[in-house]
């Protein structure tokens, strides 16, 4: 069977619904046969226009939704796999009953992700019949694959689930855990597959200029920006479902009134908060070296992005950013409370406070400030003579650099105040420590100063000692503290004796990631400005230009709550999924 | 006399330095960027 006469399948099956759409279907047909010889070029009249919908608007809103449903559940299962592996090394069943509650929310919200994702499907066939066409003859039975994937996706999400407490003990755990593998390889292979269809429209690989096809589906798959896509979509995945797992941990916690219950779920808060840290910090690089491949791909569209409009988002995207670090910082040091020795540490809170909030500060000041004509000839100029070196990249990266190593300062704080090193050398492990940071620190700041004395391409290399600092610190600080720590005398964590303020904190990460998550795309999916296809198939649509940037805003604040009040949605089923009435046989009820 | 631990904290601090010198060079030549004081713009 035709790939055509799939698509033509489905969208003839929408169109029994809505007679509207039938034309519609028959010109994704036309359209595959015809993109072979090269991209359509589209008049404006290609585009169906139904009841005044919004076209553009609908698969934007439609493909943020399922991005961040997609991103949740394919994330979730990675770090439920970890946190299972966890309880077969330390022989713990509380890590195996938290990966199981992981994997409890995620099924909540599978199968609102697949509803999404049809519902994305079909306004792209409905709006965009040309351009799916296209892709679809680019990608052939890629198409295919990735339908077949996302059925046994399916399969191995549930039967990981569901065989959870039949594959319990013994050599058996290892079955579930394999099926558990199964299920991540899946989920990355669907990832990986879609970053290729999003990444070809961004730099298309495997045609020629006219589009026509010349190279074979992995030449298009492997496009320039696609290795970059997925890397900076796997750590934002697990950032995103630890921030949202924590956010469900911190709902839990606030509801419960048993002691025991909300000191299970303090500890899932906390950790869910270590999993978001452990893949924000290596994101905003992970980030760098997308924006650096853009750049190499197109300068234009790397000048559209950072020097552009555009360029203003990443100062919203630094108070995100800076809101992300603080409710962070902040939980942690709330978490200090938990530990008897937890006390003597905060005496250092309020420095790493001046840190964040400095860098936070820092990352935030505009390079050209949008002024009056008035203030232009009272400042003498856009640039502020005092803040405005504040605005470049080397101040930036500086800033966000120290806010990374500050952060995990706040995290090695957390981790101390639990445990008494036994070791002889303990003072001496401690003093390479601090000399790590210190120098650390010293060669971030100085790389940053040495930006403004050489010329950009110099500016863009220091950037790399930067982050190999930060790497540095975090990881020496790690390997030192694990030979340091080993048979240290461990102090007693009481769960659960966390105060209610803190848990908002968690609350707050998924929101500002949410947010962020949708400013971004809207950033990557503008860079291509009037093209569908960059360069090779123009958008001749109505709405072929890029959004205003308070337009983007509404929509984005709009999706963003949409998306929260699904979330609400999945967290009280997840607790109604538990709750019995008083007076039941809890014989057959399952627990979580 | 000083506290072995500030014996320990100098000799480490020296040590980083290095570490982080020669760091700091071999990624910005790797990079092709000859490092050194002609590279300042004139």
């Amino acid at each position: 069977m035709k790939t055509s006469h799939i698509i033509a399948f489905a969208a003839a099956s929408a169109a029994v619904l809505l007679p509207e759409l039938a034309a519609a279907s028959g010109d994704v047909v036309a359209a595959v046969d015809e993109a072979i010889a090269g991209a359509p070029e589209l008049a404006r009249s290609a585009y169906p226009s139904i009841a005044g919908i919004s076209a553009r608007t609908l698969a934007w809103s439609m493909a943020q939704m399922h991005l961040f449903l997609a991103a949740f559940v394919l994330a979730v299962p990675l770090f439920a796999i970890a946190t299972e592996f966890m309880s077969v090394i330390t022989k713990d069943d509380r890590f195996d009953n938290m990966a199981r509650e992981f994997m409890k929310i995620t099924m909540a919200a599978y199968s609102l992700t697949a509803l999404v994702g049809g519902g994305l499907l079909l306004s792209l066939l409905v709006f965009y019949p040309h351009l799916m066409g296209y892709l679809i003859s680019v990608f052939r039975g890629q198409m295919l694959i990735y339908a077949a994937l996302f059925g046994l996706e399916s399969i191995t999400l549930y039967v990981y689930f569901y065989s959870w407490d039949a594959l319990r003990r013994g050599n058996r755990k290892y079955y579930h855990m394999s099926i558990g593998l199964l299920l991540n390889t899946v989920g990355l292979t669907l990832m990986f597959v879609a970053n290729a269809w999003a990444s070809f429209m961004m730099s298309p690989a495997g045609i020629d200029p006219d589009g026509a096809i010349t190279g074979t589906v992995w030449e298009a798959t492997r496009n320039p920006l696609w290795n970059p896509l997925n890397l900076h979509r796997f750590l934002a995945n697990i950032a995103y479902g630890g921030a949202i797992v924590g956010g469900y941990a911190a709902y839990m916690f606030l509801a419960e009134k048993d002691p025991v219950k909300k000191a299970h779920y303090d500890w899932m808060g906390y950790t869910s908060n270590f999993i978001a840290i452990v893949g924000f910090i290596p994101l905003p690089f992970a980030g760098y070296w997308l924006m650096a491949e853009i750049y190499a791909y197109s300068q234009q569209m790397g000048i559209t992005a950072m020097g552009g409009i555009l360029a203003w988002l990443f100062i919203i995207q630094a108070v995100l950013i800076g809101t992300i670090m603080l409710a962070a910082n902040y939980y942690l040091w709330s978490g200090l409370m938990r530990t008897d020795r937890g006390a003597q540490y905060t005496k250092y809170v309020k420095y790493i406070a001046v840190v964040i909030v400095g860098g936070f500060l820092v990352w935030v000041t505009p390079h050209t400030l949008i002024l009056t004509t008035a203030e232009i000839q009272n400042l003498g100029g856009t640039h502020h003579k005092i803040l405005g070196p504040l605005g470049i990249m080397p101040a930036k990266n500086t800033a966000v650099n120290l806010m990374l190593v500050f952060t995990f300062l706040s995290f090695q704080m957390f981790y101390r105040s639990s445990r008494v090193p036994t070791v002889s050398w303990a003072k001496s492990g401690n003093m390479v420590i601090v000399a790590l940071y210190v120098i650390g620190i010293a060669n971030i700041i100085g790389a940053g100063i040495y930006g403004y004395i050489t010329p950009t391409v110099y500016k863009v290399g220091a950037s790399v000692p930067q982050v190999v600092s930060t790497l540095m610190i975090i990881l020496g600080s790690v390997f030192i503290d694990v030979f340091m720590l080993r048979g240290a005398k461990s102090e007693k964590i009481h769960w659960g004796r966390m105060t209610e303020r803190s848990q908002y904190a968690l609350f707050v990460l998924p929101v500002a990631f949410t947010w962020l998550m949708g400013l971004m795309g809207y950033i990557r999916s503008s860079l291509r400005t009037n093209w569908h296809v960059y360069t090779v198939m123009k958008d001749n649509s109505p709405e072929n230009y890029i959004p205003t940037l308070g337009d983007a805003g509404n929509t984005i604040t709009g999706i963003t709550l949409a998306f929260m009040a699904i979330m609400v949605f999945v967290f009280w089923l997840s607790r109604l999924g538990v709750t019995k009435q008083k007076g039941t046989n809890t014989d057959t009820g399952a627990t979580s | 006399m000083f506290d072995r631990k500030y014996v320990v904290f100098v000799v480490a601090l020296v040590a980083w330095a290095a570490v982080f010198y020669f760091m700091d060079k071999s990624i910005m030549q790797a990079q092709g960027l000859p490092v050194g004081a002609d590279m300042m713009p004139k």
